[in-house]
């Protein structure tokens, strides 16, 4: 009798656990509803055609990135003013610490329809959610909702939705600049004339290599781990990575691929990067900061780290124009975003609320922030005198001069790869940069490898 | 007022070793006899077990045996890490895993560091545990700096050992300050020495851990015997392969099935020292790495294709953890 119990009580155990389990097969949330986001019920308005209305009141969830320690009084700030705007409005404020498990912490958000209702993004996440589903067609749901923001800027938050359409699922917040930033006196050792800098990406190659010739071992031009430069450089040269509907690599067709391969691994082996920085994480600020590499990270925010932690090193960079290449123009780097979620229970307030915080004022507000050296997005920001006559001939000053002078007209297209495909790409370089295969298969094996990965992706 | 106590009656044929007394309290809100009528047959309720053990299954069901079932129902699945609509693929995902000369490469490398790091995890910290366990002067700071890796974060550790094994780090400096090498040894460029630095970093990391594992096991082995085989003019080598090793041969079973486990787990050894790529070109990834590639990317991931390699991590951390057993067995008898 007690064997029949224990027989019938672990069935109903076993019963529970598949039932629950197939479950788990739906990607998670109900979706008998009307309306469905990413597979969890929504409101009707959060999705489809019409644009969104509704009163701005009740209470959301706003998130962020690791900025409470430095900004939490400026955010504070606008959450308050916000709330005073909009009577009856609550924002509660997260801030993620922003590790390296923050895109799985948010794809398991949004599988429990429970992602934040305002969220801060980056552009592969703005990437995956709009896929799936997750995000709010912002361009959609507020037509107006372009106008502050250069037109660039408003371009690149652009993502494609699970049938492959362009969608603006984010608003632009800031970015970084990019700047080239060296050190003068290697560049003098190696006969580098720091007045004229290169205006192509071989061009810079080709110094990098008068580098690694002049110090021999005791200085470096760069770091190699090409994940530093993997899509950004094909971007700069105009090399298109994805088709057009990005569901497969086309980059090995062109073949100055091949040839910035061919390239790396000769600055490899010449002795322009460190061997130990094939594949390691570490970017160049700390061989920078003790004079053993010419060329720094191309962030301006870099500058100020130099100037901050190796004074007499600081007193030696200068910083010029990254090589414009065949783009024929700066690169404004991948800005953040903000996004809204499609799952939000309260929309128009969190529309709202993401719009305010992107607006020109608070922008500008930020970015002026002595604690911070970002670049806003906003048209009317970036004509704001702080950007337009900053002064000063230290690096710091001129590196935010010339990404501000660079931003109107910036390119800001960055291709949008996946971790897991610019990893396969990645490390396909590396091995022809170790000899282990010639720069050609090295980029049709990438190409492959991509591709493998894009066509599991659907 | 306390609360009334009443003695179970004892039936005949049943256990004497049921739980105490109820406090009348709890037993007038369970079902079944009144206070004062036959109450040990309260305690013979067949779901009163289960009801006692619930919370501990429910976690186990909910963290253990669910998602267990989940990845292994995933595995027929072309399922995506972000949801959305799933459909039945069949064998397709291990069909496609045997062709998959990357997974096979991943497998290699974890059944490698499995078969080095057991047997140095074994040993290794039962050496440290014979040497501390005495109790000498000073014998506690030694203690302490041996366990101090493991209360370090591996993200730390990780940085700490990337100083070291850098081409001009302490480790390249010190053997050409020596005069024993020409120039740095690429222990972070070269794919096997990426793997074998990742295995010294595990190691490193676990010895403070599992010598505490072997200091409470030896304190079990009768000082006695090492008394009596001292007296017959057996050496320290000899006791300890005749009468520490078998007085301790259960804790060495323990730690080899925990470290079989935790060797084909690794992860932030090989991120941390390879880098996101998992060395160049790859060739140091593990399983669980091979895992976060194929499976958990938001954007390209395949969850089915991710679960049914999970599936096959799982077969094989059971396989080598019963063939160990097996041994053992055979071992001792």
């Amino acid at each position: 009798m007690r064997a029949k119990r224990l027989t019938g009580s672990l069935a109903c155990l076993v019963v529970l656990t598949l039932t629950a389990a197939g479950c788990g097969l739906s990607g998670g949330g109900s979706g008998d509803g009307d309306a469905t986001a990413g597979g969890c019920k929504v409101d009707k308005g959060n999705v489809g055609t019409g644009k969104l209305s509704g009163e701005v009141k009740g209470k959301i969830t706003f998130q962020t990135t690791n900025l409470k320690k430095d900004f939490g009084d400026f955010f504070n700030g606008v959450i308050a003013d916000f709330e005073k705007a909009h009577p009856g409005t609550e924002v509660k404020w997260i801030d993620d610490p922003g590790d390296n498990t923050f895109t799985t912490r948010t794809v398991a958000d949004a599988q429990a329809c429970t992602l934040a209702d305002v969220i801060n993004v980056n552009a592969p996440t703005a990437t995956a959610l709009t896929k799936a589903g997750y995000l709010l067609d912002v361009g959609t749901k507020d037509p107006a909702a372009s106008k502050p923001f250069v037109p660039s800027f408003w371009k690149t938050a652009v993502f494609k939705d699970g049938d492959g359409k362009a969608i603006h699922t984010a608003l632009p917040w800031y970015t970084g600049g990019v700047v080239l930033t060296y050190n003068k006196d290697l560049l003098k050792k190696a006969g580098v004339d720091p007045a004229k800098p290169p205006t192509t990406l071989f061009g810079l190659f080709a110094d990098y290599e008068k580098v690694a010739k002049a110090g021999d071992g005791k200085f470096y031009a760069t770091m190699a781990n090409p994940v530093w430069r993997i899509p950004s450089d094909f971007d700069q040269m105009g090399i298109k990575i994805l088709s057009d509907d990005g569901k497969s690599a086309v980059f090995a067709d062109d073949p100055r691929t091949a040839q910035w391969v061919a390239w790396m691994a000769k600055l490899y082996k010449a002795g322009a990067m460190p061997k130990d920085s094939l594949s390691s994480s570490n970017d160049p600020s700390t061989l920078y900061s003790q004079g053993k590499v010419a060329y720094g990270s191309t962030n301006p925010s870099f500058v100020r780290f130099v100037k901050q932690n190796s004074p007499s090193i600081y007193d030696k960079t200068a910083v010029g124009q990254q090589p414009y290449d065949a783009l024929g123009r700066a690169s404004a780097g991948a800005p953040q975003y903000i996004s809204v979620a499609a799952t939000s229970k309260n929309a128009p307030t969190a529309l709202s609320f993401a719009e305010f915080l992107t607006n020109a004022e608070n922008q500008t507000a930020w970015c002026k922030d002595p604690n911070v050296v970002i670049f806003p997005t906003t048209t009317d920001s970036l004509n704001d005198p702080f950007f337009q006559n900053a002064t000063g001939s230290d690096p710091f000053s001129q590196a935010r001069k010339l990404v501000a002078d660079q931003l109107k007209t910036a390119s800001t297209n960055q291709t949008n790869l996946s971790p897991a495909v610019q990893n396969a790409m990645v490390a396909q370089v590396q091995l022809a940069m170790q000899g282990k295969k010639s720069p050609e298969q090295a980029v049709k094996d990438a190409q492959e490898k991509a591709n493998e990965l894009l066509k599991q992706a659907g | 007022m306390t609360a009334q106590i009443t003695k179970p009656v004892p039936v005949p044929g049943t256990e004497t070793s049921l739980p105490g007394p109820a406090p009348s309290r709890l037993r007038a809100l369970l079902p079944g006899p009144s206070a004062g009528a036959n109450g040990a047959a309260m305690y013979r309720r067949w779901w009163l077990p289960w009801l006692w053990t619930a919370p501990a299954i429910v976690c186990a069901v909910v963290f253990g045996v669910f998602p267990f079932l989940n990845t292994v129902l995933l595995s027929f699945t072309n399922a995506k890490p972000l949801g959305g609509a799933a459909s039945f693929v069949g064998l397709d995902n291990y069909t496609r895993m045997l062709d998959d000369s990357d997974f096979w490469l991943a497998t290699r490398n974890s059944i490698l560091y499995a078969v080095i790091v057991v047997p140095l995890m074994v040993l290794l910290p039962l050496m440290l545990a014979v040497l501390v366990e005495k109790n000498l002067p000073g014998i506690g700071f030694f203690r302490s700096a041996f366990y101090t890796p493991v209360l370090a974060s591996s993200v730390v550790v990780g940085l700490s050992w990337q100083w070291l094994l850098a081409d001009d780090g302490l480790v390249n400096t010190w053997l050409e300050k020596a005069h024993l090498i020409r120039s740095a040894i690429p222990f972070l460029s070269d794919s096997w020495l990426i793997l074998l630095s990742a295995m010294g970093l595990t190691l490193w990391k676990g010895l403070g851990w599992y010598m505490v594992f072997y200091l409470a096991a030896l304190g079990n082995v009768p000082k006695e015997l090492h008394e009596a085989a001292q007296m017959d003019g057996a050496g320290a080598v000899r006791r300890f392969w005749h009468i520490t090793i078998p007085g301790v041969r259960q804790a060495m079973m323990l730690v080899g099935t925990l470290t079989g486990i935790g060797s084909l787990r690794v992860f932030t050894e090989i991120y941390m020292l390879g880098s996101s790529t998992g060395g160049p070109g790859g060739a140091d990834r593990t399983l669980p790495f091979y895992i976060r590639d194929v499976g958990l990317d938001p954007i390209t991931g395949n969850a089915g294709y991710g679960s049914a390699v999970s599936v096959a991590l799982f077969a094989l951390t059971l396989g080598l953890t019963l063939l160990a057993q097996r041994l053992t067995k055979e071992d001792e008898s």
